[in-house]
């Protein structure tokens, strides 16, 4: 805790720090409730019959504004399935040869040879993979719900520039809009629109459109005053200033938000296949998944990842200025297609007669097959061992983990005695040191450890939420995080909302650690970084779903490939931010160090690293969000918690349980976001920056 | 006949409720007599910034203006108010007589197109536009047709040295080649009032340097009412007619760069006119005495009232014969006339 070693130690034991206090308010909250258990049990598990039925209350009244709005949706909906049928049917009809050349002109009109080549290469894989119709009925969402993701995106974003008090309702609605996990609103969408890929459109209209709100605001705010008043000296009308000057001026961050828009269009486009009804990639996929044929859903998830890096790489390449390409090249590469594509009519082979990569997802299989039969000890050797040793302890507490059975003992009463005892010991030795708030700290791991965090008394947790908020932002975000986590409490949700708590908070810390391990390496070895750069751009390109399949493929359904797939998607973040962090400190900085005789170790201990520390904790932050994202695609291949509730409400059109879940879900992602920012914002505050 | 710009009483300043708090003060100090400087003081008690106070000056036509003061001093301020770029908590500011702080937006947009122009520190180029775009910018808000654009752009990006360059980039061009643009695009209408936000400041000395000497000459030649806002004092006493010394959001003197450099009101004024030499901007009329009596009879070289003291320091020098100049030896190896001293020390200071 470095606050508390912030504080002059002259004053250490008179003055208490805001972290030494925070955390001893959370300590004495958990220890009068473990305490109190026996006579006052409502103190640990908050009574069902206590709970409000939020879940019911959601459903009628979402059920009534649902139905009163379902005509203009059904409208709407109706409207929405022109573009979507002719986008279907252009694409659908297009003989493949002009699909290929096309998207090959636009390849070298964005990037030259090496973006060609790519759109050639990558189109060639889907079309030798058999799943062209799926494909190509995938893209036609994507056309389609990219541009009114854009649309709604700019003009979200126009407004919270030119409408100053509307900025902050603005961001918190984008926040909502991408924390309430995708699966959640489906629901409501499905009773809306009726059953079709409409539904998925709108989704994905939905996810896509803040990325691009927020990158339009962050360019027209960063565009240069003097930029801006020159467009007011020459007389330019508030709407001449913002159309001719101020947004092309912001046009790199705008297209960043392209870039953004898209591939959260794509991700969701997939997601959305779990309703079905639709012959698409994600569908696919889906389907050889369950069917366990996991070389082919290896397959259908590689065409995906094709298809993401070619709009991603495209895409990027409107963000970066580009030297202007000669046009003679593309109409070529257009008429040779399309000539190619009226000669060969109807002589064309169907696309989906194309197998040339099942022999090798027929290997994979077979691979994956043997490796399993020939290491499934190992595997499962890994598998429970984390799942005894790790997860489960800190799911359900040693003293119900700590079995005959795994452990080779019984965890009784005095094990849990002896516990306190040394953590108590630990904890009185930093605090007698001055270093009170790491006092406190132990104190409460010692807390969470035994206990289990699907198991933590309520107060505590909500305390000890508010005692951070407290530390990091003051009594504002104290509130904030008071009473949402509160309104789960009511709600009957708690006990998922803890098991949700307890699976991305594990993977967090296995983030932060390793994340914040290989970021710091690749901060310090450049070859490190050669190796980890790619592999963290794939990983960020890959929509979520496709995460799932290699874990399933080693680990089979249950909790622990949910944590692999959830680590495998959040850690990236970490390994960025930690990278950057360390690395952009300014180099007079570095010299100073250097001049005053500091070793390489000690350079990267006293000044890298607290210069990088509010970088970090964003990094963090963004893990976080990650986590909360993933887990509920996870709750595809069995987690339990709060996921799962919305995977079922799906299932079962329960709009109540699948909002009031998902809104519990947002509340987690939001809380941890906010008080992350709260101390990154402290500590930028406290550099100066 | 109405100056081309004048303000009165002109206040800015920031915080909440800024307006009512300056105007309560305003009140009572009217009622008590009480300074603008004591309005100033209770308002920062009460956690306010009064960056510009009670500015009150006029600018008349055809008169290049400096504002002078250090960074903070509120000169930019004061600058965004009278263009209008912020809106000022109280007073009046009058172009041509006419109060712009009542104008409606379409009236100050008319303004702005028609009457104003503005040239920026860091140049405020649009990225995404060419040299004849952004010059052609303030053309095109007043509607004008596409080739007279064009025809008066290349104009006026020949008047400030940039013909060959007009589809080049901003990002291609030097930074003294972006102000020559930042010049262009503001006299593109024609302005008659021209505010000029430290051109200069952000270019290296000697690209400084010819920038003020083309900016001298075009201002010869067109005339325009001009608010300069610079920190550097040499610059204020090259260019301007007139100057205000800002401190603290206050103007504390306004007058010709003789009347700063000779009688500085106070020690802050007197502390930047310390490292000026006096010789290049103090003429004769400031150090001689007045005729007492009948003129002297000894023929000396020829003076008159508006030499500086550099050159009448050399012209009296002239009448010195000259002296032989010798070697360690003692053996004589040249010769030097006073006047040689005066000219060598005068160029020593510019």
């Amino acid at each position: 805790m470095s606050l508390a070693g912030a504080a002059a130690p002259a004053r250490r034991r008179w003055h208490l720090s805001k972290g030494a206090l925070a955390g001893l308010f959370a300590l004495a909250v958990g220890i009068i409730c473990i305490l109190m258990e026996p006579v006052a049990p409502w103190l640990v598990s908050w009574p069902k019959g206590w709970s409000l039925p939020a879940s019911e209350w959601i459903g009628d009244g979402l059920g009534w504004f649902l139905a009163a709005i379902k005509p203009a949706a059904r409208a709407l909906s109706g409207l929405l399935a022109y573009p979507m049928d002719a986008a279907n049917w252009l694409l659908g009809a297009l003989p493949w040869p002009v699909v290929i050349g096309a998207v090959t002109a636009l390849g070298w009109y964005l990037g030259g040879w090496r973006m060609a080549a790519l759109g050639a290469i990558g189109l060639g894989f889907i079309l030798g993979s058999g799943y062209w119709a799926e494909s190509m009925n995938t893209l036609a969402l994507v056309f389609v719900s990219v541009p009114l993701a854009l649309m709604l995106g700019l003009a979200i974003g126009i407004l919270a520039y030119e409408v100053p008090r509307a900025k902050a309702a603005v961001q918190t609605l984008l926040d909502v809009m991408q924390t309430v996990p995708t699966f959640a609103y489906l629901t409501p969408l499905l009773l809306l629109f009726g059953f079709g890929p409409v539904v998925g459109l709108i989704a994905s209209a939905i996810y896509a459109a803040p990325p691009m709100a927020r990158n339009v605001l962050l360019g027209l705010e960063r565009v240069e005053d003097e930029i801006k008043e020159a467009a007011i000296m020459s007389g330019g009308t508030r709407r001449q200033q913002l159309f001719l000057v101020e947004l092309p001026a912001a046009t790199t961050q705008v297209m960043i938000g392209v870039n953004q828009c898209l591939m959260a269009a794509l991700s969701m486009v997939i997601i959305a296949a779990v309703i079905g009804g639709f012959n698409d990639i994600g569908w696919e996929v889906l389907l050889t998944m369950r069917k366990a044929q996991f070389g082919q859903a290896f397959l259908a998830g590689l065409v995906i990842v094709v298809f993401a890096i070619i709009i991603d790489r495209m895409s990027g390449a409107l963000a970066r200025s580009r030297s202007p390409r000669d046009m003679r090249v593309v109409w070529g590469l257009l008429g040779v297609s399309v000539l190619l594509g009226i000669l060969s009519l109807g002589r064309l082979p169907d696309p989906a007669s194309f197998t040339l990569f099942d022999p090798a997802a027929g290997a994979v299989d077979k691979a994956v097959g043997d490796f399993t039969a020939a290491n499934g000890i190992l595997l499962d050797e890994v598998k429970n061992g984390a799942m005894f040793y790790m997860l489960l302890p800190l799911r359900i507490g040693l003293d119900q983990a700590v079995l005959p059975f795994t452990w080779g003992f019984q965890w009784t009463p005095t094990h849990s005695a002896f516990f306190f005892a040394a953590a108590a010991a630990l904890g009185g030795l930093f605090a007698l040191r001055g270093r009170i708030a790491t006092g406190a700290l132990i104190g409460c791991l010692a807390i969470m450890l035994e206990t289990g965090i699907s198991q933590l008394p309520w107060p505590f947790l909500i305390a000890g939420a508010g005692a951070l908020g407290w530390m990091s932002g003051g009594w504002r975000l104290t509130r904030f995080a008071v009473i949402l986590l509160a309104l789960i409490l009511v709600s009957g949700l708690w006990e998922r909302a803890l098991l949700s708590l307890y699976l991305s908070g594990a993977a967090v810390f296995a983030c932060a650690l390793l994340g914040g391990g290989l970021g710091l390496l690749a901060a310090i070895n450049t070859t490190a970084w050669a190796v980890l750069r790619p592999v963290c751009d794939m990983l960020q390109t890959i929509p979520l779903f496709v995460f799932l399949i290699p874990v399933l493929m080693f680990f089979q359904i249950g909790e622990f490939s949910a944590f692999l797939a959830i680590c495998a998607y959040a850690i990236v973040p970490m390994i960025r931010y930690t990278r950057h962090g360390l690395v952009t400190t300014p180099a007079d900085l570095l010299e100073a160090a250097e001049a005053s005789g500091a070793t390489q170790w000690q350079t990267l201990r006293d000044v890298r690293a607290p210069y990088a520390a509010p970088t970090i904790l964003l990094g963090l932050n963004q893990t976080i969000l990650y986590a909360f994202a993933m887990l509920v695609i996870a709750a595809l291949i069995g987690t339990t918690g709060l996921g799962q509730s919305i995977y079922i409400a799906l299932g079962s059109a329960d709009v109540g349980l699948g909002v009031a879940a998902g809104a519990a879900m947002a509340i987690l992602a939001l809380v941890a976001d906010r008080l992350v920012q709260g101390f990154a914002e402290e500590r930028r505050h406290a550099l100066g920056l | 006949m109405d100056a081309a710009i004048a303000t009165k009483g002109l206040w800015q300043v920031f915080g909440a409720n800024a307006k009512t708090a300056l105007g309560e003060a305003l009140k009572e100090a009217e009622n008590t007599g009480a300074t603008s400087e004591d309005v100033a003081l209770g308002l920062r008690d009460k956690g306010l910034i009064p960056a510009v106070q009670d500015a009150s000056f006029e600018v008349q036509s055809g008169e290049l203006f400096v504002i002078m003061g250090l960074s903070g001093s509120g000169k930019s301020t004061l600058i965004r108010c009278i263009s209008r770029l912020v809106e000022p908590t109280a007073g009046e500011v009058l172009i041509d007589g006419e109060n712009i702080l009542e104008a409606s937006k379409r009236r100050m947009t008319e303004l702005r197109r028609d009457k104003l122009g503005m040239v920026f520190q860091h140049f405020g180029l649009f990225p995404h536009m060419s040299v004849a775009e952004n010059v052609a910018f303030p053309l095109k808000m007043q509607g004008a047709k596409a080739s007279a654009r064009r025809s008066r752009a290349e104009e006026v990006i020949r008047l400030v040295g940039l013909e060959g360059r007009e589809d080049a980039y901003p990002r291609e061009l030097s930074g003294g080649q972006r102000q020559r643009v930042g010049i262009a695009r503001s006299l593109a209408v024609n302005p008659d009032i021209w505010f000029l936000d430290e051109p200069f400041s952000a270019l290296d000395p000697l690209i400084r340097r010819q920038l003020q000497d083309e900016f001298l000459s075009i201002q010869a030649s067109l005339s325009k009412s001009i608010v300069f806002i610079t920190h550097d004092i040499a610059e204020a006493l090259k260019l301007a007619d007139r100057i205000a010394i800002m401190r603290d959001g206050r103007i504390v003197q306004i007058g010709t760069p003789t009347e700063i450099v000779l009688n500085p009101v106070d020690d802050y004024v007197r502390e930047f006119s310390r490292d000026i030499p006096k010789g290049r901007h103090m003429t004769l009329a400031s150090v001689m005495d007045p005729l007492n009596g009948t003129p002297p009879a000894q023929d000396g070289p020829a003076l008159n009232t508006t030499m500086t003291l550099d050159d009448a320091l050399a012209n009296c020098a002239l009448t010195f014969e000259p002296i032989p100049v010798r070697d360690g030896d003692g053996k004589i190896v040249g010769v030097v006339r006073p006047e040689m001293f005066a000219r060598a020390l005068g160029e020593a200071g510019t």
